[in-house]
This record gives structure tokens, C-alpha cells and sequence, in this order.
């Protein structure tokens, strides 16, 4: 990508953030009636929908069902609509099946399944419009979807990516940030005990940067910890307000 | 009749440098080198290469049990992209061959599985891949009541009888002709042919394969003793 | 097949010893499997061994039109397959969620650190680019699957040559090897997968963990690097929750150990490169070990044919004559006949004739097989290239050959292929069949 500067000299970055600022994020809980937990989140242009289905008794094959926990069922998709380009998204290519087996591997680590044995819990996470984040962005919804829905987890689950140029890590790339071909790291956090649920990286980074990249995404991790704190509080308020305590 | 004694008169004639271009490629078997599988056997043929391996007697799906004899199924993998239609004909053939000579009686209701995996294709790959099979089949300790071995000739445009030929020669050929043949007897298994040819070559062809054959099983017993072998 | 389940005690046994820092193969925590790298004929086409796990990698390229959005970047391709030879649970030709995940990590691993210059594979922009396609088939399962497909990926990638193009105008010439020698492929790194089990919660890790120390861990982390100790990949696996030092330890351990990977592979490409040079014997032969006793390789062997004119002959002799019934056909409406009664196809069984053959035993048991074989296989060759010509009976011969010098002898051949072949099959019938069609 030549002659497109990510980062300026006065510091920053095309769409105007410092290094470490997070896209605005906007976020709403129990968006569907019908559904266990369902969220919404907007991170900058990055719009996602989660839905939770559960804990309920295994369907399909029973030979499934695990004797000491439940089972974690993600599906994920996104819309024809969400990128620029417009393309069919057959059912079930390669980049989606992986993307749900890395939210079913987060959301395994991070939800008490040992509670629940014998039954499956579904998580189904839809893109509506990608711009950068993706999977941040599906993790974020569906941790806000799985406490609406009421199963227990051992902590949010904050999920932030980070990139790395001219010597400076950025936290949560945007899609230009992505496209330029640097390395990316995506990271879910149990921001309590600091805990890594699910770390990836991509493209080539110099392993003695990886430690300042680390940070970064775990400090951006934690800031969105705190806004989706706000939001389940505020949503907790509401909610008992609309019981009248 | 007179057309016959022409052939004849012909087929002799040409019988001497027929015998010329007929050798059997350098031949090697290693046997039992992958672990997971209970037979496995990778055969050379010159450059062609394939690699056996033998799952069995073991446990069958429902849907695909016999009731008195073991099912037998051959895989076999090609070296680039998906199998397709050639390897299923191919999987058949060597089914076939398979099950005439394994005792399958002895293990109902099981499974006996061989997937052949085409490390190198330069020709007389079928051939190569029933000698593997073989090989498996032995070092997976399956009873079988003889042992089996391809051998492939081809004949050129002018009628000369090519055995084991390699790509090369299998392209430029008029006709490729495989026979899978018996230990014991020596008898035909199976066969599959390609192009043009007559009667008197195809009895030629059949009558130098099973001379080839000698080869192959002497190659078998040799490597099965030096295995086998205390010292 | 299922996969045999491991049994509780054998769980506790592992894990035990995990504990206690012992492995059951006799590493140390660190330690690789010994890596084995072999080569075949052809350009692109490698075995990689680390320890009993096994797998095979092929390269092969074409030209197609690029992607509408790169025109100028050839395409890439990985395509990794759990043979059910490597292990009995694996399904022929099922997308598990093993198998997409190990194929997205090669992907990315190898296609997104950009290891391979995908500009140098362009030969026209927007018209013609190379498509470069690595089929990895794994042969054993003995863990660590990705680690080995990786290094199986690039050192197939370096050892491939890809055939000479030149582009005058707008025609693309295609040099074959004889022409103009192939040309590597232009690699900037080498990436390869170190991978991390860990066990008991992150309290213990091992590298490159064998299949049975795969089945009881908690997670897998897998950090792909390149010599320069640049990270092209991580990936973690499994609900394992890791801390940052583990991960920062972990490249640090992946870096040392894909410099020592690195080193074994150039010297084996440097190795294969010296033998082909020097018209030495290469391929999967020479890497058999000959002092193995499970291993036998013979020279050469000459195949002494010089009777198999008579053999033949007399097999030929001693075959039964033709049946001299010739039925008449019954022309029940205008274009079509029948022969004979009740006539059967022919075409649909032709295993089940297979399989009788099989149990005959008289001494001619051979010799008919071959000729059934031959009718019942090949009819639609001879059907469809000789039926103008050949006819079952001998006395409308005459009548039929218009070029006697180019089809004497094939007539002939043809008339006495069918005279013996007349009584295992209906063939003759079926040919004055299709004849009457033809008239």
C-alpha cells in the first residue's frame, strides 16, 4: 500500500485515533424477546448481533452430550451485505467454520459448562457489517448475549485486536489498518486474571515486538471491559426498574 | 486355415526381438513403516511409488456388514487433488482382485480395510498398487489363500511386448494390458486392458506376465525371509 | 472405525508422568522427534518424517486467470488430507473440525506471511497467472500433525520447479523441461510450526507432543516462525487459558527450535540438489534403509519371453472352436432386431463375470478369463472402431473389405478373436447387431 501513511507523524492514525484509542463502541442487551440472550455491539463501522440459545437438552444425536459438561454450539455468518465487496458467502468455507470453532473455543474456556452437564448451550453470531475486528467484535457481542442469557461464566470475555506499525502498536485495527498487510493479533481476555482464552496472530512480526503488541491488545481488552461493564449495569438497572424493586 | 497359420508363422518370426526390451524394473518393499495402521507396505517399481496400509479384521459399520464373510474396502488416494472417477474404477479392480484370494469367511462381520496412497505415478502404477496391496495384506497378517501380484505389459505400435513399462512407454503403447495372477496356480485374477490388440498378443501378453509373475512372488518370498529370518 | 477410547488409568499414567517430567518415548520436555526428510523424482514432492508421524507433500502448478481483485498475484493453494491411512477415525472425504482448522493454519501460516513472492508466479496481468497447489496427505497419525504438514509444505515448496514461460506479444509459450530448464519457486522465508501442549490448567507444557500426549491435554498453542525470528502465525487451541509470560516463553523456545528445523532442511535440499547434479540416484528408493530387515530391493530383472509365441499359440490351439449356430435375426418392427432369445446386456455385470472367473479351474480357466475379459470389457472398443468391418462368419468376409492390404491383418486377427470368443460370450450375436444398424 504505498503512499497511504498509517500512522502520522504528529501520531495519528488515518481515521484520527492515537495508537492505543479504541473505535467508539456502542452496545445494546436483549435486543430479541425470543431468544435466551441476544446483544448487539457497534465497534466504529464493525456491526455484530449474538444471539444464546440455553443451557437446553442436546439436539441431534444424543451421542454428543458430554457426562461432566455442556456443549458449546457457535455458529457464525455474515452477511452478504458486509463488506465491500459483494459476494455470495457459501454456507460452511473454510474462514467461517474456523471462526466459529475459535468462538466455540473461547466461550469453552470461558463459561462454566461443568454446570450444566448433559446439555448444550448455542451461540450464533451474525456480521452485519465488517470493518475490521470481526472477531473481536463477534466475541465482545456474544459475551454481552451469554450473561443476557444468564449462564455463568468465570468473567466477561473482551476480545480486542492490535497491529504493529513503524514501531508502534495499534490497538483495535480498522479494516484500511487490516488490508495494508501488517501483522494482526486478535485477543480474548478474562480481564481479571488477566487470562488468554484464545490469542492468533497473522503476517510477520518480530518476536521482540510481540511483548509491546501483547500489551497493547490486553490493555485495549480491558478498556472494552469497562464499557461493556457499563452497559450490562445499565441494562441491569433498566430491567429492574421495569420489574418495579 | 490359412489366415491362422499366417499369425503364427509371424508371431514366431517376431519372437526373437520381442524377448529383447523385457525386464522387470528395479523392484523394492519396505514393510511394516507406519505404525498406526496393522499392515502397511510401501513398493517400488523403478520410480513408481505406493503406499499401503491395512486396517483389519476390526469393527464394521452397521450399514456395510456381511453377515458370513469380513467387507472388504479398498481407498485409493491419488498424489494430486480429489479422487474421481479413475480411482474408483481402479479401487475396484484391485476390490476384486482382493477378495478372490482373501479368506474373508474366517471374519464375519468385520472390517478389512486397505488404502493405497500413489506416492509417485511412472507408470504401471496398477500393477504397483496390487503389489503394495499385497505386501499390506501379508504384513497385516490377513489370511489370504494365495498371494496376488500385477504385472503390466504394453505393446508398442509395432507389435513389440513391453513388461513393467513406464510412462513413457505406456503412452506411446498401442495397447496396455494388466493382469493380477495367483501364487499358487498361477491363475488370472484379474485383468483390465486398454487399446488394440489381438487375440495371439493378448495370449503373449498373458503368457509373459505370468512368466514376470515368477519374479515377483520369488521378490516376495525373498523379502518375507530375510524379515522372517533368525539371523 | 472408531477411535479406541483411552482408558482412565492409561489418562492418569500420562498425565503422571507429565508431572513427574517424563515422557514416554524418552525426551526431555524441549525435545523434538527426529525429523526425516526424503525426496522423490519429481520436482515438488517430499516425505517428511517427524518421528512416526508422516507426510507427503506434492506440489504442482497451472496457468489460470487471476482473481478479479489481484490481477497480478498468482494464486496459492493448500489442501491438507487426513488419509484414513494415518489413523482408522479418520472419514475419507469429511470437512472435520480438525481438518479445517489445520488447513486454515497452513493457510495463513504459509499464504498470509507472504513466504512466497505471488507477484513473480504473474505472466500476463489480468490474463495469465501461475496457480500453485500443495496437496499434503498425511500417511501416519503419531501427533503433531501441523508441525509436519508445515514442514512438509515448505520444503515441497522450495524443492519445486515450476516449467520456463516466456510471454512475446500476447502469446504465452510453455517450455517443457527438455527445452529450458525449470525454475524455483522465489521464497523470502521459511515459515514452520513449533507447537505447545499444555496440561493440568498451564502448569505443564511440552513441545511437539506425540499422539497419545495430544489426547490428554488441555491446549494446544502453535506459533509458526521463520528464522529471522519473525512470528508468521499463533494460534491457540483448546479451552486452555494461557498468561502472557507463557506465550512471550513459548516464542522464545519456537524460535531456537525453528532455527534447528531450518538448518535440517537447507542441508537436506542442499543434499538433494548435489545428487541430482551430479546424476546421482535419487528418489523414495534410495531412502530406504537396506540394513532394515523389513526392507528388500531387487536389481533389474531380466524376463525371458522368448517363449511366449508358443505359449500362446498353443493355448490357442487347445481352445475349443467356435459354435457354428448362427441365429436369425427377427426384425420385429422397422429398426430393430433380435437375436436369438431373450437376449441379456452384457455391460452392467461386469464384476460379477469377474468374480466368476475367478473359481474356474480347468487349465483353460486362464486363457477363457483373458477372453472374457477381453469381450467383456473391451466391447465397446472393438464395437465401436471395427464393427463396419468385422463380421462373425466367415463368408461375407470378402464382401466387407474395401483397403485388403490395410486391414488384412487386423481383419484377420479380429475374425479369430471372435471365432474363440464365440462361445464364453454373445458377441458375435451383438456384432451382427449392430451391422444390421449400419446397413
Amino acid at each position: 500500500m504505498a503512499g497511504l501513511e498509517l500512522l502520522s507523524d504528529q501520531g495519528y492514525r488515518v481515521d484520527g485515533r492515537r495508537a492505543g484509542e479504541l473505535r467508539k463502541i456502542q452496545a445494546r442487551m436483549g435486543v430479541f424477546a425470543q431468544a435466551d440472550g441476544s446483544a448487539y455491539i457497534e465497534q466504529g463501522n464493525t456491526k455484530a448481533l449474538a444471539v444464546v440459545y440455553g443451557p437446553h437438552e442436546i439436539r441431534g444425536s444424543r451421542a454428543r452430550a458430554l457426562p461432566d459438561r455442556a456443549l458449546v454450539n457457535c455458529q457464525y455468518s455474515s452477511a452478504t451485505f458486509s463488506t465491500g465487496e459483494r459476494k455470495r458467502r457459501p454456507h460452511g468455507d473454510r474462514k467461517s467454520c474456523e471462526m466459529g470453532l475459535q468462538l466455540r473455543q473461547t466461550f469453552e474456556a470461558a463459561i462454566l459448562t461443568q454446570l450444566h452437564p448433559r446439555s448444550q448451550i448455542d451461540i450464533y453470531v451474525q456480521v452485519l457489517q465488517a470493518d475490521g475486528g470481526t472477531y473481536s467484535a463477534c466475541v465482545n457481542a456474544a459475551t454481552l448475549a451469554v450473561l443476557d442469557a444468564g449462564i455463568p461464566m468465570r468473567d466477561f470475555v473482551c476480545a480486542c485486536s492490535a497491529g504493529f506499525v513503524d514501531g508502534t502498536a495499534l490497538a483495535d485495527l480498522s479494516h484500511v489498518e487490516e488490508a495494508a498487510g501488517g501483522p494482526q493479533l486478535a485477543l480474548a481476555l478474562l480481564p481479571a486474571s488477566g487470562q488468554i482464552a484464545l490469542l492468533e496472530m497473522d503476517a510477520r512480526l518480530h518476536e521482540d515486538h510481540l511483548e509491546r503488541v501483547l500489551e497493547t491488545a490486553s490493555r485495549a481488552a480491558r478498556d472494552v471491559h469497562t464499557l461493556l461493564d457499563r452497559v450490562v449495569r445499565q441494562h441491569v438497572c433498566e430491567a429492574s426498574l421495569l420489574l418495579g424493586d | 486355415m490359412e489366415t491362422d497359420t499366417h499369425i503364427r508363422a509371424d508371431a514366431r518370426a517376431e519372437a526373437g526381438p520381442r524377448s529383447l526390451g523385457c525386464s522387470l524394473r528395479h523392484f523394492a518393499c519396505e514393510q511394516n513403516l507406519l505404525s498406526r495402521p496393522d499392515g502397511s507396505a510401501s513398493f517400488l517399481q523403478g520410480d513408481t511409488s505406493v503406499l499401503a496400509g491395512v486396517y483389519g479384521p476390526a469393527e464394521v459399520k452397521v450399514s456395510k456388514e456381511i453377515f458370513n464373510k469380513a467387507t472388504l474396502e479398498v481407498l485409493l488416494r491419488p498424489k494430486i487433488g480429489l479422487p474421481g472417477v479413475a480411482e474408483k474404477s481402479r479401487e475396484r479392480l484391485i476390490r476384486n482382485t482382493c477378495e478372490a484370494v482373501v479368506l474373508g469367511a474366517l471374519h464375519p462381520r468385520t472390517s478389512i480395510t486397505v488404502v493405497l496412497q500413489v506416492v509417485s505415478d511412472a507408470g504401471s502404477l496398477l500393477a504397483c498398487c496390487l503389489n503394495a496391496a499385497c505386501m499390506a495384506l501379508v504384513d497385516a497378517g490377513v489370511p489370504m489363500r494365495a498371494l496376488f501380484c500385477g504385472v503390466t505389459c504394453a505393446l508398442d505400435s509395432d507389435g513389440n511386448l513391453v513388461l513393467d513399462p513406464t510412462l513413457k512407454q505406456e503412452k506411446e503403447a498401442r495397447a496396455v494390458l494388466t493382469f493380477a495372477l495367483d501364487s499358487v496356480e498361477q491363475k488370472l485374477l484379474m485383468s483390465t486392458t486398454k487399446g488394440l490388440y489381438s487375440n495371439a498378443e493378448l495370449q503373449q501378453c498373458l503368457a509373459a506376465a505370468q512368466a514376470a509373475s515368477q519374479h515377483v512372488f520369488r521378490f516376495y518370498r525373498e523379502s518375507l525371509q530375510r524379515r522372517y529370518s533368525k539371523s | 472405525m472408531k477411535e479406541t477410547p483411552l482408558s482412565n488409568c492409561e489418562r492418569r499414567f500420562l498425565l503422571r508422568a507429565i508431572e513427574e517430567k517424563k515422557r514416554l518415548d524418552g525426551r526431555q520436555t524441549y525435545d523434538y522427534r527426529s525429523i526425516r526428510i526424503s525426496f522423490g523424482t519429481d520436482y515438488g514432492c517430499c516425505i517428511v518424517e517427524l518421528g512416526k508421524t508422516r507426510v507427503l507433500g506434492q506440489v504442482s502448478c497451472e496457468l489460470v486467470s487471476p482473481k478479479l481483485n489481484r490481477a497480478t498475484e498468482g494464486i496459492l493453494f493448500f489442501n491438507l488430507e487426513l488419509s484414513q491411512m494415518a489413523a482408522p477415525a479418520f472419514e475419507p472425504s469429511r470437512q472435520s473440525d480438525l481438518l479445517v482448522k489445520l488447513n486454515r493454519l497452513l493457510e495463513r501460516c504459509l499464504r498470509n506471511s507472504k513466504c512466497i513472492d505471488t507477484e513473480s508466479l504473474c505472466v500476463v496481468a489480468g490474463e495469465k497467472v501461475w496457480q500453485i497447489r500443495v496437496d499434503l496427505h498425511l500417511l501416519n497419525h503419531d501427533g503433531n500433525i501441523i508441525d509436519a504438514a508445515s514442514i512438509a509444505a515448505i520444503v515441497a515448496l522450495c524443492h519445486f520447479r515450476r516449467p520456463d514461460v516466456s510471454v512475446q506479444g500476447n502469446e504465452v509459450t510453455l517450455y517443457t523441461p527438455e527445452e529450458r530448464d525449470p525454475v524455483p519457486l522465489s521464497i523470502h522465508h521459511m515459515p514452520i510450526c513449533a507447537s505447545f501442549a499444555f496440561f493440568q490448567q498451564g502448569t505443564y507444557l511440552l513441545v511437539d507432543p506425540n499422539e497419545r500426549e495430544e489426547r490428554v491435554m488441555d491446549g494446544l498453542l502453535v506459533i509458526a516462525m521463520n528464522k529471522h525470528r519473525e512470528i508468521c502465525t499463533i494460534q491457540s487451541s483448546g479451552g486452555i487459558m494461557l498468561l502472557k509470560d507463557q506465550v512471550l516463553r513459548c516464542t522464545k523456545i519456537a524460535g531456537v527450535k525453528v532455527a534447528e528445523i531450518t538448518e535440517l532442511i537447507q542441508k537436506a535440499l542442499e543434499n538433494d540438489r548435489k545428487v541430482r547434479k551430479e546424476g546421482g540416484k535419487c528418489g523414495f528408493a534410495e531412502s530406504i534403509a537396506n540394513q532394515r530387515i523389513t526392507a528388500f530391493k531387487m536389481e533389474k530383472a531380466p524376463i525371458d519371453t522368448s517363449d511366449v509365441g508358443e505359449k500362446a499359440e498353443e493355448i490357442i490351439a487347445e481352445a475349443e472352436p467356435p459354435s457354428e449356430v448362427v441365429c436369425n435375426p427377427v426384425l420385429r418392427t422397422p429398426g430393430t432386431a433380435q437375436v436369438g432369445e431373450g437376449i441379456e446386456n452384457s455391460w452392467g455385470d461386469l464384476g460379477d463375470s469377474e468374480k466368476e472367473d475367478e473359481d474356474g479351474d480347468s487349465d483353460e480357466a486362464a486363457v477363457l478369463d483373458g477372453l472374457k475379459m477381453d469381450t467383456g470389457i473391451e466391447i465397446s472398443n472393438h464395437g465401436n472402431q471395427d464393427a463396419p468391418i468385422v463380421l462373425s462368419d466367415s463368408e461375407e468376409e470378402e464382401m466387407i473389405i474395401l483397403d485388403p492390404d490395410k486391414y488384412m491383418k487386423k481383419v484377420r486377427t479380429q475374425t479369430i478373436s471372435t471365432k474363440q470368443a464365440a462361445v464364453p460370450s454373445k458377441r458375435p450375436t451383438k456384432k451382427r447387431k449392430k451391422k444390421r444398424a449400419v446397413d
